[in-house]
């Protein structure tokens, strides 16, 4: 009940700054315990009438590593965007990927950055440090033209939805194998609705946390 | 069974016993510890084993794990090189000594297998394990293939989870050995799978098994969390089953452990056989020191046995000497000193019954056999026994008592040992010696009885009494008086009766005086018949009456017509009759037949008062004064025809009841009279306590009546006194006319004697009376 409180705060609170004319989505994503669920990878997939927004030119980002961290641990990219990796730090760093999307590997000195990889095949690219295990980002590449990701709050927000039927997916890095989220479907009939969708995931351990805590040791 | 022996038996029996039960009570304590620490030991060993594989789990998912992180192996997975990803795993596995290494998928179906190179989508049995090591490394015992396994499942992350390495590591005999010797692990350890139809197998045993597991999971056991102590062919274990924690795919598995009580016992078994022998040791040394103490103990007791009936037989020498202190040595002591005090004591009471306490010589029994032996030794030579007596000693002990009696015989000894020189005194009697002297003929023998004399003649002096003993001695002699000593006693003392009698106090044994001849053995005997065959007749002597002129009395006296010895008077056999108790048979027949007389001549118109001797022993029969009183009523004869005399001795000093018979008969009428009166010591005074109506002076006073005027006073002045007393008086033994005269001027009533008339039988009686008036003329 609790829970519904809070919810119904968020929504008011999307719902005073929604821009008007435009129907929006806020998106929740909390784990099995109630916890909010940071880094989960919100897709709206517009079916029959659902409006297809015009997709953005490619553009280029950057995967920063520093204090033995990619960051961020999630980003989004559509096919044809690009990907640099930047080492902040002052010890080498090996990435890697044999995700089936794109395979690659390479050593960045203290300073340097790699050169733009190209990102045409849709997936999820799993990237490690072949120095540092405990390193690792994704890479999702998707085509769906609504896409978020939720903070650390576990909200996802979404605007700008037209009239229409949808789907909603939600995908995690630390998604347990063989548990699958099931899509929810949304349908927009008023262009000032805002819609609230709530998701439970059932998520394996942070990878990331391990050398935390092993930090926070020395 | 010997002290020896008994002891012996109670010490090694006692020290077996108690041995016995201390090892009993060790044993079990020890096995109560030894069960008990096995219990604990199996307890934690549950728990440690449980822990060691942990421990092993650990271990191996670290290494699984660093493997994962091998990027060529990351590679090949990831690219789904699954002959490279075999061979990877297989050569690791062989580093970490897993039997098995599986890649499992994400799904759970097995990528690769080390052991299958096809597993054709296979899915890993062990559903839970995968789920668990998408987190973090999972590990747990699974039975697979009726092995058991220890399954540890590592996430390979390239950097995403894209599989899991499964490492199987056998949990075999080998693994349990190692375990073994890395823990506490117990020596007996089996490992056990359920199977499909609940029964128990077992698939692992260390130490070669021993069907622990069978016999605790068997069917119809009590499965229990605890140990428990069971047997095993023969063997005693505590045993626990513990579930061991398994993958839930798994079917259950069990570790029994086992802890042998006969293992652990093993170092008991050394100090049990120490023990044994220990205890064998001790039972010889018990039986041989119980042996030997109980032999110094019983030998010298067997030895004092032995000296106490040598005591026994008479043989008081003292007891071998026993080295030994304590209480043997104290018995021996003991013993020897008792042996001493009874040789004493004996030989003092042989002393005392060989000799008189007052004089210290030899009794007259020791003299005798001294005096045999002597006589037997001599052979037919000369020897004399003196007897010799102090006459008045009797009276001296009434006087003056038994110690001056006593006295007076030692002193009378030591006077007797001077003249005596070597020969043999003994005491004889109260009041006689008897002296022995060997080689003397009659003529030193009436010499030594002289000094005998001599020295016993001087008064025995003591304070300021001066007192004559009046000695006398008889004397026999050896061989012609006798050969045998008791013989020769007996002679001489008759020779000293006679002696006692004589002016001169010394008598040699004369054969043909001895009124103690053996031939009177035979008259006493013979006396009894002499009543019943009328030997015995009685003699009446006239009494005449002085004043009358006339005979109105007679006594009565016995005489005995022998046979062979002709007429004997009754001074010889009425001692006889005293002594061999006839006396009152005696009495009773000379009553009957005097009182028979008197009325015989009662009848023929006599009448005499009839005078009849009494014995002082007649006085001691209560029946007495009744028997007179009928004999009287019979034959109608008044008493006063009768005159019973006893004689002064007879009643002085007589007991009251001998006087109570003297009335009774005084209260009959009867007359009594004093016989023998002027000889004893009896006087008026006493006299006159009695019913006596008559004197008889004694004839020793008559006989030399005619010529000694000192009697003629004594007769006058007991007829005086009598008289004036009231007595009558009669005077016997009258031998002459003068007598019979001055009797009658004295005024004596009766007289008596061979001058008037001897006794006489009834007929002569008769003869002399009808022949007579003669006896009036003898009265002038």
């Amino acid at each position: 009940m609790r829970w519904f409180q809070f919810a119904m705060a968020t929504v008011y609170i999307c719902a005073s700054s929604a821009p008007a004319g435009a129907a929006g989505l806020g998106v929740r994503i909390s784990d099995t315990r109630g916890n909010a669920v940071a880094d989960a990878v919100i897709t709206v997939v517009a079916q029959a009438g659902g409006s297809v927004p015009p997709a953005p030119p490619p553009a280029t980002r950057v995967i920063d590593q520093k204090n033995e961290t990619f960051i961020p641990y999630i980003e989004v990219f559509r096919p044809g965007d690009k990907v640099v990796f930047h080492n902040s730090d002052d010890t080498r760093h090996h990435a890697y990927s044999f995700a089936p999307a794109r395979q690659f590997e390479f050593v960045l000195v203290p300073g340097e950055s790699s050169t733009p990889l190209q990102l045409d095949k849709l997936g999820v690219i799993a990237v490690g440090c072949n120095i540092h295990d405990q390193m690792i980002t994704y890479l999702y590449v998707t085509d769906a033209p609504h896409v978020a990701h939720s903070g650390s709050d576990g909200i996802a927000q979404l605007s700008n939805l037209a009239k229409g039927e949808y789907e909603v997916h939600v995908w995690h890095p630390q998604l347990r194998p063989g548990a699958t989220v099931d899509l929810q479907r949304l349908t927009i009939s008023d262009t000032t609705e805002l819609k609230d969708l709530t998701f439970t995931v059932s998520l394996l351990p942070d990878p990331r946390l391990p050398l935390d805590r092993e930090r926070a040791g020395y | 069974m010997s002290f020896r022996l008994r002891l012996a038996v109670f010490l090694v029996a006692s020290l077996a016993i108690l041995q016995s039960v201390t090892a009993v009570l060790v044993y079990e304590v020890t096995r109560r510890q030894v069960v008990a620490e096995g219990k604990r030991q199996l307890a934690i060993a549950g728990t440690t084993f449980a822990r060691q594989l942990d421990d092993v789990s650990a271990h191996v998912s670290d290494n699984v794990q660093v493997l994962t992180l091998d990027f060529a192996l990351r590679s090949a997975i990831a690219q789904r090189d699954r002959d490279t990803v075999r061979s990877a795993l297989r050569n690791h596995g062989r580093r970490i000594g897993a039997a098995r290494m599986l890649l499992v998928g994400l799904d759970g179906t097995i990528d690769a297998d080390t052991q299958d190179a096809s597993p054709a989508q296979r899915k890993f049995p062990f559903a839970d394990l995968v789920e668990g090591a998408l987190e973090k490394p999972s590990a747990a015992l699974v039975a697979w293939d009726d092995q058991v396994f220890w399954i540890v499942v590592v996430p390979v992350n390239a950097p995403a989870l894209i599989g899991l390495i499964a490492a199987s590591i056998p949990v075999d005999e080998a693994f349990l050995k190692r375990e073994q010797e890395q823990s506490a692990l117990p020596k007996t350890t089996e490992l056990a799978v359920q199977n499909s139809n609940s029964a128990w197998m077992v698939v692992a045993r260390a130490d070669g098994g021993n069907g622990l597991a069978d016999h605790l999971l068997g069917e119809g056991s009590k499965r229990s969390d605890k140990p428990a102590l069971i047997e095993v062919a023969g063997r005693e274990y505590v045993a626990l089953a513990t579930p061991l924690r398994t993958s839930r795919q798994s079917v259950p598995i069990v570790a029994v452990l086992g802890y042998s009580l006969d293992a652990a016992l093993q170092p008991y078994r050394s100090v049990a056989l120490t023990w044994a022998v220990l205890l064998a040791f001790g039972l010889v040394a018990g039986l041989l020191g119980s042996l030997l103490i109980a032999r110094g103990v019983s030998k010298p007791i067997e030895a004092l046995a032995a000296t106490a009936r040598r005591i026994a037989s008479g043989d008081y020498r003292p007891a071998e000497p026993i080295a030994q202190a304590g209480e043997v040595g104290e018995l021996a002591a003991a013993l020897t000193n008792m042996a001493e005090a009874i040789s004493e004591r004996e030989e003092h009471i042989r002393f005392q019954s060989a000799h008189d306490d007052a004089t210290g010589l030899m009794t007259r029994i020791a003299a005798e056999t001294a005096i045999q032996q002597m006589i037997d030794a001599d052979g037919d030579a000369d020897g004399s026994l003196l007897m010799v007596a102090l006459a008045r000693l009797p009276e001296i002990t009434k006087t003056l008592g038994h110690a001056i009696s006593d006295r007076l015989m030692r002193d009378a000894a030591a006077r007797i040992r001077g003249p005596a020189g070597s020969a043999l005194v003994a005491r004889a009697s109260d009041s006689e010696f008897l002296v022995w002297r060997s080689q003397a003929g009659q003529g030193d023998a009436i010499a030594l009885a002289f000094r005998l004399l001599d020295v016993l003649g001087e008064p025995y002096r003591e304070a300021d009494l001066a007192i004559d003993v009046a000695p006398a001695v008889g004397i026999a002699l050896h061989p012609l008086h006798g050969k045998r000593a008791s013989a020769l006693l007996q002679r001489a003392e008759v020779a000293l009766f006679a002696a006692l009698g004589a002016d001169e106090p010394v008598a040699v044994y004369d054969p043909g005086a001895d009124p103690h001849r053996p031939e009177r053995l035979s008259l006493m005997s013979e006396l009894r018949e002499a009543i019943d065959r009328r030997q015995l007749q009685m003699h009446y002597q006239p009494k005449l009456n002085l004043a009358t002129g006339a005979i109105d009395g007679v006594e009565g006296l016995v005489r005995w017509q022998h046979p062979k010895l002709g007429l004997i008077g009754p001074d010889m056999f009425v001692p006889l009759a005293e002594e061999t108790g006839n006396i009152r048979r005696l009495t009773r027949w000379v009553l009957a037949t005097c009182i028979a007389q008197a009325r015989e001549w009662d009848l023929r118109n006599r009448r005499f008062r009839f005078a009849i001797n009494l014995s002082a022993r007649d006085l001691d029969d209560p029946d007495l004064p009744h028997r007179v009183g009928e004999l009287l009523a019979i034959h109608a004869v008044t008493p006063r025809q009768i005159l019973l005399e006893i004689t002064e001795s007879a009643v002085m000093g007589k007991p009251d009841a001998a006087i109570r018979v003297l009335r009774q008969l005084a209260d009959l009428g009867i007359d009594l009279a004093i016989d023998d009166f002027g000889v004893g010591q009896s006087s008026f005074a006493y006299l006159r306590r009695l019913p006596v109506r008559e004197l008889k002076i004694d004839k020793s006073f008559l006989l030399r009546l005619a010529m000694g005027a000192e009697d003629r006073t004594i007769v006058r002045s007991i007829v005086e006194l009598g008289h004036r007393l009231g007595y009558r008086v009669t005077a016997e033994g009258v031998t002459d006319q003068t007598s019979l005269d001055y009797l009658g001027e004295i005024g004596c009533d009766h007289a008596q004697g061979f001058f008037i008339s001897r006794a006489l039988p009834p007929d002569a009686f008769d003869v002399f009376l009808a022949s007579s008036s003669w006896h009036r003329d003898l009265l002038t």
